[in-house]
């Protein structure tokens, strides 16, 4: 692994995590306090889509190993989040919010799963 | 800034722990197992411990750059995805019910031992 592809996956990275923060202040602006986690939602579900689409190219067409790093490790991983997920799910449970809880776990887990198969599907060939 | 800073550094430990701990597409995924539970109780106990002191910059910098992308959503959907179209579907099922679970109860011990933990300091002061 050299040097240059190591720098690189990580400035990637670092860019996909302004993305998710972005991404969190356009949604506290058009949803109310301690309302649904929607911003986690929707970047977990781009990144995963992209991972499964990552997925279905290196096992299609031999996208190169160097590729894959950058847009698996760099762009999915910094773009999605599993430390915020948890912690927002556990909030929502402590202020007995059990309903938003579980359709967030189970859209999280639906949509993501979901999306990730549909990417590689589409692509595997 | 602090985001992109943070992102940096998540990423770049992300990948550390997958060099140190690597896996194949068909291997149970250690190194993104332990990188979201570790990031999930880290989340939890900065939250419960030092969000209501901290500056917005810090919460930006250290909750959503640097723990949002050390860990990661989307590795844990590609995993999955690709050990079930290698048909290796307990090895799916398990990967995610221990992500999910041990996740979870990592944000609620760390959100617990950071509120214990300031709850100590007011009685010391």
């Amino acid at each position: 692994m050299s040097t240059v592809l190591v720098v690189v996956t990580l400035a990637v990275g670092g860019v996909a995590a302004v993305a998710r923060y972005l991404v969190s202040l356009a949604m506290v602006r058009v949803s109310t306090a301690e309302s649904f986690p929607w911003a986690v939602l929707i970047v977990n579900v781009v990144g995963s889509a992209l991972g499964g689409v990552v997925l279905g190219l290196a096992q299609n067409s031999g996208m190169s190993e160097e590729v894959q790093l950058i847009v698996l490790t760099g762009v999915c991983g910094g773009l999605t989040t599993f430390s915020t997920f948890s912690v927002e799910t556990i909030q929502l449970l402590t202020h007995g919010r059990w309903r938003a809880a579980s359709l967030s776990v189970g859209a999280n887990l639906v949509v993501g799963l979901g999306a990730c198969a549909a990417g590689y599907a589409l692509f595997a060939g | 800034m602090a985001v992109l800073v943070g992102g940096l550094m998540g990423t770049g430990l992300r990948l550390l722990a997958d060099i140190l701990i690597p896996h194949g597409n068909t291997d149970f995924p250690f190194s993104t197992l332990m990188v979201n539970v570790l990031g999930a109780f880290l989340l939890g106990l900065l939250v419960a411990r030092f969000w209501s002191a901290a500056e917005p910059w810090m919460k930006a910098g250290l909750g959503t750059g640097l723990l949002g992308s050390f860990t990661t959503f989307s590795a844990v959907m590609v995993s999955v995805i690709s050990l079930s179209a290698n048909s290796r579907w307990l090895l799916a099922v398990a990967y995610l019910v221990l992500s999910l679970v041990l996740g979870f109860a990592a944000a609620a011990i760390g959100l617990r031992v950071g509120r214990v933990s300031t709850a100590i300091d007011w009685v010391d002061e």
